[in-house]
């Protein structure tokens, strides 16, 4: 008997979000394994254990489902930051939910780390332009601060930008030094340096402990 | 300081010398031999500007340097080699530009602000070259991307040297990766503004990072003041 068409639909929907999510674990995998410009889409292929036709049905060409990478690494982060520090009520507690959670997921997938944290920046223009574009949806959380700091608008236009590009830098360092499994410790740290601006060294150092 | 984005970049030749006469010039063989290579690296730079590292093809480079192909293989087996080369030449012009700087001040605060500005500065007046160095590089390949990092951590003791003479309450609040995430934090904007197109206007973030850079060792008053301070 043939399933009904309703769940034969919802199955197809579900098959292709897994196929996806298959072939960009193992784009991930054969990056950090052979570096970007190494990697075929055969590569990606086997890895994934799908057919080349089925890699061509979800993604165009190997830059196409590198950018795909990013932008769904960039999104689930997104959305456990977002709901990490939902959960607590002050801005510094935000920002310490929101990098715990950030930095977890770094620790929880090395190779998609690697990949979006490191390669991305050698991957090409393109990779480069999204890399760089992704650092800026991180902005907001960090932006609120400015309403509980007592310089508020008197702080540097930049300063979100250059929060967000240090913490991204001192992770990038952990990641290709092979720290990636540790770097959950950086917390305190990292979470000082983006307070410190807003609401002092003293206060950030306490928010801390 | 707009920049000529003909001239011959990363040479102290004076122009009429910057591009040599076809034929016979009478000039020591040294120095032609010299000028060629910082014509070829100029002229890297300008093709790779023009059409990014990936898509430079030796031709290109040979064309903007106005030399031909067989002097490219003269001074450079390949592409990524003339580039390397490239590369380097930029890093040590920044690197003494930022370190003069920073050394004809007295004051600690007032010495960063200067090595910032003498980035900035060195950057927006050569697009080309700053976009080789802060961009192209990453985009060429690991041995760049390896250099990049350590030009990158080449500039952590200039804030590092904040420590000295601070308070032991400050001292004790510093953590061990102030510095990088501070480096870090400046480089990636400044990067981030070469990509966007925005080169020439780089100059326009010295107070902004120097306040960035200064906050932790003065607090945010203290390092305004000096950021603000031209």
């Amino acid at each position: 008997m043939r399933p009904p068409p309703g769940r034969q639909q919802l199955s197809r929907e579900f098959i292709t979000q897994h196929q996806r999510a298959r072939i960009i674990a193992a784009l991930a995998e054969e990056t950090v394994a052979r570096g970007y410009r190494a990697v075929t889409v055969a590569d990606i292929v086997r890895r994934a254990g799908i057919a080349r036709n089925t890699f061509y049905e979800n993604f165009s060409s190997k830059q196409d489902c590198f950018l795909a990478t990013q932008d769904y690494a960039v999104q689930e982060a997104l959305r456990r930051v977002v709901e990490a520090a939902t959960t607590v009520e002050s801005w510094q507690e935000r920002v310490d939910a929101g990098l715990a959670a950030f930095l977890a997921y770094v620790a929880s997938d090395p190779a998609l780390a690697r990949t979006c944290i490191v390669e991305a920046l050698s991957a090409g223009p393109a990779s480069l332009a999204r890399y760089e574009e992704s650092l800026q949806s991180f902005i907001p959380l960090f932006r609120i601060g400015r309403k509980v700091s007592k310089r508020g608008e008197e702080l540097p236009e930049t300063l979100e930008e250059t929060i967000v590009g240090g913490i991204f830098w001192v992770i990038y360092q952990r990641i290709i030094r092979g720290e990636t499994e540790r770097i959950e410790r950086l917390l305190p740290e990292l979470v000082e340096f983006a307070l410190t601006p807003y609401i002092g060294a003293e206060a950030a150092k306490r928010a801390v402990a | 300081m707009a920049a000529d984005p003909k001239a011959p970049a990363a040479t102290e030749y004076p122009p009429e010398l910057s591009r040599l006469p076809p034929g016979r010039h009478g000039l020591p063989r040294e120095f032609v031999v010299h000028n060629q290579r910082e014509r070829l690296i100029a002229g890297l730079a300008e093709a790779v500007a023009e059409n990014g590292y990936a898509s430079t093809t030796i031709a290109h480079i040979t064309r903007h340097a106005a030399v031909s192909r067989r002097t490219f293989y003269e001074h450079f087996s390949s592409k990524d080699e003339c580039f390397v080369c490239a590369y380097e030449t930029v890093m040590e012009q920044l690197r003494e530009r930022v370190a003069a700087a920073y050394e004809q001040q007295e004051e600690w605060p007032r010495a960063v602000r200067a090595g910032i500005a003498a980035m900035l500065g060195f950057l927006a007046a050569e697009p080309n070259l700053a976009r080789l160095s802060m961009v192209e590089a990453l985009v060429a390949g690991p041995v760049v991307v390896e250099r990049y990092d350590a030009a990158i951590r080449g500039l952590v003791p200039y804030l590092e040297a904040g420590r000295e003479g601070r308070s032991p309450e400050v001292l004790e609040r510093l953590s061990p990766t102030t510095e990088e995430a501070l480096v870090g934090g400046i480089v990636s904007l400044i990067s981030r503004r070469i990509i966007a197109g925005q080169t020439a206007e780089l100059e326009g973030l010295l107070p902004d990072l120097t306040e960035f850079a200064l906050t932790p060792y003065l607090g945010t008053a203290e390092a305004a003041r000096v950021a603000q301070n031209s």
